[in-house]
C-alpha cells in the first residue's frame, strides 16, 4: 500500500495555484447555519473526503449542500464487494479483455478509471464528467429519505424536465411513454403526467441515492446523469464476470436502465442551489463557496483522503465471500477460496476425475487478494503437489474471475 | 422516517420494558441501600427499527470490544442496510460486556446488539436501580413531580453522564437534565446564563454551582495553562476524557484523606548489580520495580496496618479491615492517561513472576485490553514516576487504601563510604504517603526503613521469602 504524505499531495501545484486555507476559515465555515459548496476538483477521493469532513465537523444544526463532478470513476458502496460489482480487468490502463471479446467497443473503453469505496451504503455507480453529484448534510432530527430527492426533482422540473419524479426506492426516474389524460398535482414530486401503472416501458433512472447516518447528522448524496458520453460502455464496467462464481454477504447493487436528462452541468447545479436556498436560507439565496485541493491542508480532510485512497480501504473492507468454479462445467479441477477482509483465509483444490486433493498452504493464508500479481505464479505457490497443466488451466480461469489489479494507489 | 430520531427513544423504551417497571403502578420513590459491593447491571442494547420495512442489517465494523468503557453517545458500531450506512452510538455509560454479532453478520432489528454493563458508583450513590429509574422516567415524558425530583437531585451526585431529554421544554433549548433544571430554579439561576461543560455543552450540576459561586464572589481570573498568552489566542473547552473522569471522581473522594509524606532514599547499588548479573540471561530484562514491589510485600507482613482498608461510609463509625492478601495497584502512564491495574496476591509471587505480570499488564494497557477485573481489589498502590523523572513526590491515596508509595528516578549522587571516602552511590527516593487518621508517622517510617533495608541488602529479601 502506498501512502502519500501531505507534502506530496499538492506538490504539483505552484504556489500561486495553492490557495492557503486558514484553520479559522474552516472552523468559521463549519458553523454557519446554511452552507453551500461547489468543488473545483474532479478527484473523486478528494470530493468524498470533503463530504466526509463536512459531515463530521459541521455544527449539528447546520444544513449543507455540496456539488461536485468526478473524472471517470467507479464508486462502490461501503460494504460491497469490488470483485463482484466491477469488471476489474477493465480498470487497468491497458484493458486486455475488451479487445478480444468486444472488438466494437475496444476503441471506446476509457483509460484509467478510479475505483473508490465510499463511506455511505448502497450500490455501485459510475461517475464521469456528464454526471453531477449532489450531497445534502442536515440534522438527523429533520431528515427523511425523500426530502432532498424531492428538492432535486423540483430543480429538474424548474428546468423543464417534467418527466422527473421520485420513486419508491427514493431514486429519481424519468417516466417514459405518452402523456396521460389525468390532471396531476404539480407540487407532488412522486408523480408526473406520464406516470402510469402499467407503463409500456420502465422509467429510466437518472439519479441514485445513498445515505450515511450518525447520531446527530444525516448525509444524503446522489448522482444525476445529465450528459454522460459513456452510457453504452458503463454496463461493461459494472458487469463482473465473476458473478456466477461468487457467493457473498453484503449489499448487492440493483441495476436499472439509465438515461441522460440532457442538461448542462452548470444549469443543473444552479437550479439545485436555488432550490436549496429556497428551502433553507432566510434570504432565499446562499453564497456558493468553492472548495478544492487546497482543503487537503486540513488534517482531517487529509486523513480521510489517505484512507479512501488506500488499497486497504478499497479492498480489505469487503465482507466475507466464497469463490468457486463449481458452476463451470468445463473445469476438471474444483477450486474454492474463502476470502475474508479481502484476504484468503482458506482454499482447496479438488480433482473432479479422481480423489486428488490439495489444501491451501499455511504460508498462503492471509494473502491479500488485491496484491496477487499473476495467478500463474501465485497458484503453484499456494497449493503443493498439483499437476502443472491443471494449475495453468485454473490460473487462466482465475485471471478472468479475480483479475490481478495493476492499479497502484490513486493519483492526485 | 428518521432513523436517529427513532433510535434512542425506541431503544430506551424497549429497554425500559426489559427492566419490568410497570408504568401504571409507579412506586413511591425509595432509596435502595446496597451494603454489598458493586452490582453489575448488564443491559442489552437492542438494534432499533430503522424503518423502511427493514428487518435486518449487516454489521460492518465494531468500534468497541468487550471490556471497553464507553460513555453515552460513544460510537459502538456501523451497520448497513440497503442504501444507508448508520453509526450506532451507546445509549448510556458503562462497560461493554458482550457483542452479539461479528463483522459481516446480519443483525436483526429488535434483537440485542450488544450488552452493556452499567457500572455506576453503586455503593456511594445508593443504587444503580434508582438511576435506571431516573433514565426511564426522564425519557418517558419528562414529567417528574417535585418529590421525585428532589430525591433524584440529591442522590445523583456529580456524574459524567447526562440523560439529556430530547424534548427540551425550555424555550432556549439548552441541554440539561430535569434534575439540573430543577436546581437552577431552586437557585434562581437562568439556565441559559450557565456555561455548560458536559458533552455537547450540556449544563451539569457543577456548572450551576460554579456559576452561583462566581456571582457571589469576586470573579477569579481564568487560570491559563500557559502564562503570557496573547489575548487573541482562543481558549478551547474540552470534555473530560473517560480516564480523566474516573480520575476526577476518585481523587475528589481522596480529598477527605489527611495525607502525610515520609521520604527516604535507598541505595540501589546492590539491586542494580544483582540485576545486571541476572539480565545477562533473563528475558525480558528485569527493572528495579519488581524488586521494590516484592520488598514492600515482605515489609507489609510486619506492618499490616499499611495494607488495610478504611471504610468511612459512616463517619461516626469508621471500620478498619486488615486485608489478608497483598493486591498492589501499579500506576501506569498509557496513551489514554493514568491507569492503575492491579497485581493480585503479590505475597505468593516470586520476583520473576511479579516482573512477568507487570509486563503483561502494561502490554494490555497499551493496547486498551484491560478488563474490569484487572482493576479490582487493590490494597496498596505503587506509583513509579521514575520512568519519567522525579525525586521526592507526594502521591495521593485512593480510598479505601491507607497508604501509597511513590518512586522517583534513581540517580548517581556523591556519598561517603564507611572509611569516609567520597564514592558514587545510586540513590532512589521512596516517597510514602499514609492516611493519618489510622497510620501514625512512626509506623509508616518503620515500614519505609524496613523496605529500604531489604533493598539495600537483597540477601535479606531471600531470608524473608517463603
Amino acid at each position: 500500500m502506498i501512502t502519500w504524505n501531505r507534502a506530496y499531495r499538492g506538490a504539483h501545484l505552484s504556489l500561486s495555484q495553492r490557495r492557503w486555507l486558514s484553520k479559522l476559515t474552516l472552523e468559521r465555515l463549519a458553523t454557519r447555519p446554511v452552507q453551500s459548496y461547489i468543488s473545483t476538483s474532479n478527484n473523486p477521493y478528494l470530493n468524498l473526503s470533503l463530504e466526509h469532513y463536512l459531515l463530521q465537523k459541521s455544527s449539528p444544526e447546520s444544513t449543507i449542500l455540496l456539488l461536485y463532478v468526478n473524472r471517470p470513476s467507479i464508486i462502490i458502496g461501503r460494504n460491497q464487494n469490488p470483485w463482484l460489482e466491477v469488471n476489474l480487468s477493465l480498470l487497468s490502463p491497458a484493458p486486455r479483455a475488451a479487445t478480444n471479446s468486444e472488438p466494437e467497443l475496444a476503441g471506446s473503453f476509457l483509460g484509467a478509471v478510479d475505483l473508490v469505496r465510499r463511506r455511505s451504503g448502497g450500490g455501485t455507480v459510475f461517475h464521469d464528467e456528464g454526471n453531477v453529484n449532489w450531497t445534502v448534510i442536515c440534522s438527523s432530527k429533520t431528515f427523511t429519505r425523500d426530502k432532498h430527492a424531492e428538492m432535486v426533482t423540483r430543480a429538474l422540473r424548474s428546468l423543464g424536465v417534467e418527466r422527473a419524479r421520485v420513486n419508491e426506492r427514493h431514486d429519481i426516474v424519468l417516466d417514459q411513454g405518452e402523456r396521460g389524460g389525468d390532471v396531476v398535482d404539480g407540487a407532488d414530486m412522486h408523480v408526473t403526467p406520464f406516470t402510469r401503472q402499467n407503463a409500456a416501458s420502465r422509467p429510466l433512472k437518472v439519479s441514485g441515492s445513498a445515505y450515511k447516518l450518525t447520531r446527530q447528522r444525516a448525509l444524503h448524496h446522489g448522482t444525476c446523469l445529465l450528459s454522460s458520453p459513456n452510457l453504452n460502455v458503463i454496463p461493461h464496467y459494472l458487469h463482473s464476470p465473476s458473478k456466477p462464481f461468487m457467493s457473498a454477504r453484503g449489499v448487492e447493487s440493483v441495476s436499472s436502465p439509465v438515461g441522460n436528462i440532457l442538461l448542462e452541468n452548470e444549469e443543473f447545479m444552479g437550479a439545485v442551489q436555488k432550490q436549496f436556498a429556497v428551502m433553507y436560507s432566510e434570504s432565499r439565496a446562499t453564497e456558493l463557496q468553492e472548495v478544492g485541493l487546497e482543503w487537503l491542508e486540513n488534517e482531517t480532510v487529509g486523513k480521510g483522503y489517505d484512507e479512501l485512497n488506500s488499497l486497504d480501504w478499497t479492498y480489505l473492507q469487503t465482507p466475507q465471500f466464497n469463490v468457486s468454479n463449481a458452476a463451470d462445467a468445463l473445469a476438471s479441477t474444483d477450486v474454492q477460496f474463502t476470502v475474508r477482509n479481502g484476504t484468503i483465509t482458506a482454499g482447496v483444490l479438488r480433482s473432479r476425475n479422481n480423489s486428488a486433493f490439495s489444501q491451501l498452504g499455511e504460508d498462503s493464508v492471509g494473502t491479500r487478494l488485491h496484491e496477487i500479481a499473476a495467478w500463474s505464479t501465485a497458484l503453484p505457490r499456494m497449493f503443493t503437489g498439483v499437476d502443472r497443466a491443471e494449475c495453468d488451466k485454473l490460473a487462466t480461469w482465475l485471471e478472468s474471475v479475480l483479475p490481478p489489479s495493476h492499479k497502484t494507489a490513486g493519483h492526485s | 422516517m428518521s432513523l436517529s430520531r427513532l433510535a434512542p427513544r425506541r431503544a430506551l423504551q424497549v429497554y425500559a420494558s426489559a427492566t419490568a417497571q410497570p408504568h401504571n403502578a409507579r412506586p413511591l420513590f425509595h432509596r435502595k441501600l446496597h451494603a454489598s459491593p458493586r452490582l453489575d447491571v448488564v443491559r442489552p442494547f437492542l438494534l432499533a427499527d430503522i424503518g423502511e420495512g427493514i428487518t435486518e442489517c449487516q454489521l460492518i465494523q465494531w468500534f468497541v470490544q468487550p471490556g471497553a468503557r464507553v460513555e453515552q453517545f460513544d460510537k459502538l458500531c456501523e451497520v448497513q442496510s440497503d442504501k444507508a450506512s448508520v453509526e450506532i452510538t451507546s445509549p448510556f455509560d458503562g462497560v461493554i460486556k458482550k457483542l452479539h454479532y461479528g463483522p459481516d453478520d446480519m443483525a436483526v432489528t429488535g434483537k440485542p446488539l450488544v450488552d452493556i454493563d452499567i457500572q455506576g458508583e453503586v455503593g456511594e450513590e445508593g443504587g444503580v436501580e434508582e438511576s435506571v429509574e431516573d433514565v426511564v422516567r426522564a425519557e418517558g415524558g419528562g414529567e417528574l413531580d417535585a418529590a421525585e425530583l428532589d430525591a433524584a437531585a440529591t442522590t445523583t451526585q456529580e456524574r459524567g453522564r447526562q440523560h439529556g431529554s430530547r424534548q427540551s421544554k425550555e424555550v432556549m433549548g439548552s441541554l440539561a437534565t430535569p434534575a439540573v433544571r430543577h436546581l437552577t430554579k431552586e437557585m434562581n439561576v437562568n439556565i441559559s446564563d450557565v456555561q455548560g461543560t458536559g458533552r455537547d455543552g450540556r449544563v451539569l450540576k457543577e456548572d450551576v454551582h460554579r456559576h452561583v459561586s462566581q456571582q457571589t464572589q469576586q470573579t477569579v481570573p481564568q487560570q491559563q495553562q500557559r502564562t503570557g498568552l496573547p489575548a487573541t489566542r482562543e481558549d478551547k473547552k474540552a470534555p473530560l476524557t473517560p480516564v480523566q473522569t474516573q480520575m476526577f471522581k476518585a481523587m475528589t473522594r481522596s480529598l477527605s484523606i489527611p495525607h502525610f509524606l515520609y521520604t527516604c532514599a535507598a541505595d540501589m547499588g546492590a539491586i542494580t548489580s544483582l540485576r545486571k548479573k541476572l539480565n545477562v540471561r533473563a528475558e525480558p530484562k528485569l527493572t528495579h520495580l519488581p524488586f521494590i514491589i516484592k520488598a514492600v510485600s515482605l515489609a507489609l507482613r510486619h506492618h499490616p496496618l499499611l495494607n488495610s482498608s478504611l471504610d468511612t461510609k459512616d463517619p461516626k463509625k469508621p471500620e478498619l479491615t486488615y486485608r489478608g492478601a497483598h493486591h498492589f495497584g501499579v500506576a501506569m502512564d498509557t496513551p489514554s492517561g493514568l491507569l492503575v491495574p492491579v497485581i493480585h496476591n503479590v505475597q505468593d509471587l516470586s520476583i520473576t513472576e511479579v516482573a512477568a505480570r507487570l509486563l503483561q499488564l502494561s502490554e494490555k494497557a497499551r493496547n486498551n485490553k484491560l478488563a474490569p477485573s484487572d482493576f479490582s481489589s487493590a490494597t496498596f498502590t505503587i506509583s513509579n514516576i521514575g520512568s519519567v523523572g522525579g525525586g521526592v513526590v507526594a502521591p495521593i491515596i485512593t480510598e479505601p487504601q491507607v497508604g501509597i508509595l511513590g518512586i522517583g528516578r534513581s540517580r548517581m549522587v556523591p556519598a561517603f563510604d564507611e572509611n569516609g571516602q567520597l564514592v558514587k552511590k545510586e540513590e532512589l527516593v521512596l516517597s510514602w504517603s499514609a492516611d493519618h487518621r489510622v497510620v501514625d508517622g512512626a509506623e509508616c517510617a518503620r515500614c519505609a526503613e524496613r523496605v529500604r533495608g531489604l533493598l539495600e541488602e537483597p540477601g535479606s529479601m531471600i531470608m524473608g521469602m517463603r
